[in-house]
């Protein structure tokens, strides 16, 4: 298990990290999500040891991580960057090598990972003559060459086309379920976080605000609603429901939040006797809506 | 596959790919091919110069050749050269003087040039003539033969010297001047390889996935010590060029210092590099891009410039106290120092201060580049305050 633990880290006047503490589970994959400014790519930073923490720490199977734990880490970082002139396969194979991977395995795992990241174009290119989306997947690989034990990945689908966002997130699914890699990656698109991601940690101005699987963080919001459609009802019906009030109308029916204990059940019987119902079920927010509900508290 | 247990040596496989990228390079070719065809000018304006020694002179004769051998064996004395031909008679000698196939051409009675006699041929001729008049008087007062040897060879004045001065000093003058322009080149060029090497690595951004697998010193280390080795490589190639050159010419004798101080030039360059590289790269992870580069190191710059200019000064007064304080102070002796040495002028005490002071300072100033290059090189937007960089590390 991967443990960050009450980090902390001021830039002159501003606070950038206020006590982050959470963890990635050997397997798991887990989603770093959070707005831009708000501590995501220095807690990555201070987690591969490329930036130093004011204080906190960072835990790797139980024992505080060091530059020598951290070759076996994999990094991806949010700014982009890989010798342009060298060529792609020598370029990775110097940084396995730097590592800690030797030369021979280095080679064939590149090789095997231009192909595995349907890199288009010959090993031997140089970088710069890549596409961007290419460059970006040379760079996943990058993070991936030395067979890591954990894997750290700032933004890693931003600039990705549909089907290289497809073949990451396969490559994800793959290192966290055959190898048992702790993965956690930050990104903004929260459907994909909310699809991939066993484990969501929201992160606000340099707190984490709210962590947990996606159904127990929907568990953990403060509003019960639930969505009806019930054609031939007459307005304001549910009124006369203790703790039922209007949340919002939409789609030809409405949301009512419930509050005190509201019974649900209750709302349906009176539907019932209003008419037929097309529709009803609890709301269940997206991870956007909870971010932005969590956010805005 | 287990964690390597330590990840001391990382260094060398940066400082292997530094040197295998950058030999690779056309500015490293180009720079050497420039290196060797300054070099191979300055040997062979050595050479000719050497070769033709003294001035030299055509000299013709119309009858009797006794006075122009004469003249020709004494001006072999002098340093001077004298060609001696023959011409039939005056008619021919006029239209030989005409055309500047001879400078001069002397007769019994006569010296005769075109427009003018040379002041350094005129009088050895005259001296020529002299002599032969000389012999005709003691031929008359039948003076022996071993008398006259006994004046000609004998030396009326012993020589004597304030000073002495050290053998070969004028061609060591010209190996220390060939020397030190290399090591100025060398200490120059590849510190700013050393800047903007690392400036390259800001600027693609690819410096964080290094400091993601390895630690800023040792990063620092291997870009050092890959474009040293390659900078001492070029550096061992020209001297043995050079040297080559100058024995195939003969611009220096084989019996010269000019291993020795080649020998010097590359173990200074090493300790100087050291010293300079370290400063370069800490200046180069205050900047993104490389149109900024010249205005970090300006200050580098003219510590080496004037390091430079003192010691091309050392050539001509080695023991000035400029030059002596500038071979033993780190920021400029590993220019200054060899020249005192090639020359003689460096007591062994001067040496050892100045080895000490230089291998002692840049102990002291690899942690400080150190800190600066890695509280500065990940920092991308722009220039970075040596005080902020400084701060930002821990």
């Amino acid at each position: 298990m991967l443990e960050l633990i009450d980090l902390r880290r001021r830039f002159d006047d501003v606070v950038a990290l206020d006590g982050v503490s959470f963890e990635v589970p050997e397997g798991r994959i887990v989603g770093f999500v959070g707005r831009n400014g708000s501590g995501k790519t220095t807690t990555m930073r201070i987690a591969l040891g490329v930036l130093h923490a004011d204080a906190g720490t960072v835990v790797w199977r139980g024992r505080p991580v060091d530059a020598v734990t951290r070759r076996r880490f994999g990094y991806m970082p949010e700014e982009r960057g890989l010798y342009p002139k060298m060529r792609v396969r020598e370029q990775l194979v110097y940084l396995a090598r730097l590592r800690g991977t030797p030369k021979g395995v280095a080679r064939s795992r590149a090789t095997e990972l231009l192909e595995l990241l349907e890199v288009v174009g010959d090993p031997n290119d140089r970088m710069e003559t890549l596409s961007l989306g290419n460059q970006q997947r040379v760079q996943l690989a990058a993070s991936l060459v030395h067979e890591p034990d954990v894997l750290v990945l700032d933004e890693p689908f931003s600039g990705l086309d549909p089907v290289g966002v497809d073949v990451l997130a396969d490559v994800l699914r793959g290192q966290a379920r055959d190898r048992g890699v702790p993965v956690v990656f930050s990104s903004h698109q929260l459907e994909l976080v909310e699809r991939l991601c066993d484990e969501v940690v929201l992160i606000d101005r340099g707190r984490i605000v709210a962590r947990g699987s996606i159904d127990e963080l929907r568990a953990m919001r403060v509003r019960n609603l639930w969505r009806i459609e019930v054609p031939a009802a007459t307005d304001g019906w549910w009124e006369v429901i203790p703790g039922v009030s209007l949340a919002e109308r939409a789609d030809g029916g409405v949301v009512l939040e419930l509050t005190g204990g509201a019974d649900p059940q209750r709302i349906l019987d009176l539907a019932r006797a209003e008419g037929d119902v097309a529709a009803f079920g609890p709301v269940r927010p997206s991870l956007a809506e909870l971010f932005r509900e969590v956010v805005a508290e | 596959m287990s964690a390597a247990p330590t990840d001391r040596g990382t260094w060398r496989l940066v400082a292997r790919r530094d040197f295998w990228v950058r030999i690779r390079e056309r500015s490293f070719l180009i720079s050497t091919l420039i290196n060797i065809a300054v070099i191979s000018i300055l040997v062979l304006a050595r050479a000719s110069s050497a070769v033709a020694g003294g001035p030299s002179f055509d000299l013709g004769y119309v009858g009797s050749g006794t006075v122009a051998d004469g003249a020709a064996a004494l001006g072999a004395q002098a340093g001077v050269r004298i060609d001696v031909r023959s011409l039939p008679d005056l008619s021919t000698a006029t239209s030989a003087l005409r055309d500047g196939s001879v400078d001069a051409v002397v007769t019994q009675t006569q010296l005769i040039g075109h427009t003018s006699l040379d002041p350094t041929l005129a009088p050895l001729v005259e001296a020529s003539a002299r002599n032969l008049a000389l012999a005709a008087v003691l031929d008359a007062h039948h003076v022996s033969q071993q008398e006259r040897d006994a004046v000609n060879n004998s030396t009326p004045l012993a020589y004597a010297f304030l000073e002495k001065e050290p053998p070969n000093r004028n061609q060591n003058a010209a190996v220390a001047f060939v020397g030190v322009l290399l090591l100025y080149g060398q200490l120059f060029g590849y510190g700013i390889w050393v800047a903007s090497g690392v400036i390259e690595e800001k600027a693609s951004r690819v410096v964080e996935m290094l400091l993601s697998a390895i630690r800023p010193k040792q990063l620092l280390l291997g870009k050092i010590v890959g474009i040293g080795t390659l900078g001492l490589a070029q550096l061992i190639v020209i001297s043995s060029f050079a040297i080559g050159l100058a024995f195939a010419t003969n611009a220096i004798d084989v019996s010269s210092s000019a291993f020795g101080a080649a020998g010097l030039v590359i173990g200074w360059f090493v300790l100087g590099f050291a010293f300079y590289a370290t400063l370069f790269a800490a200046a180069g992870s205050l900047v993104t891009r490389m149109e900024e580069l010249q205005n970090v190191i300006v200050p580098i710059n003219l510590t080496i410039l004037v390091s430079f200019f003192i010691s091309i000064g050392a050539l001509q007064d080695p023991n000035g106290r400029l030059q002596v304080i500038a071979s033993i102070l780190p920021t400029s002796s590993a220019l200054a120092m060899p020249v005192r040495i090639v020359l003689g002028a460096a007591p062994a005490w001067q040496v050892a201060v100045s080895l000490v002071a230089l291998v002692g300072s840049t102990i002291l100033l690899v942690p400080f580049a150190a800190r600066l290059y890695s509280g500065a090189v990940l920092r991308t937007r722009g220039r970075v305050r040596i005080r902020e960089a400084w701060r930002s590390a821990e």
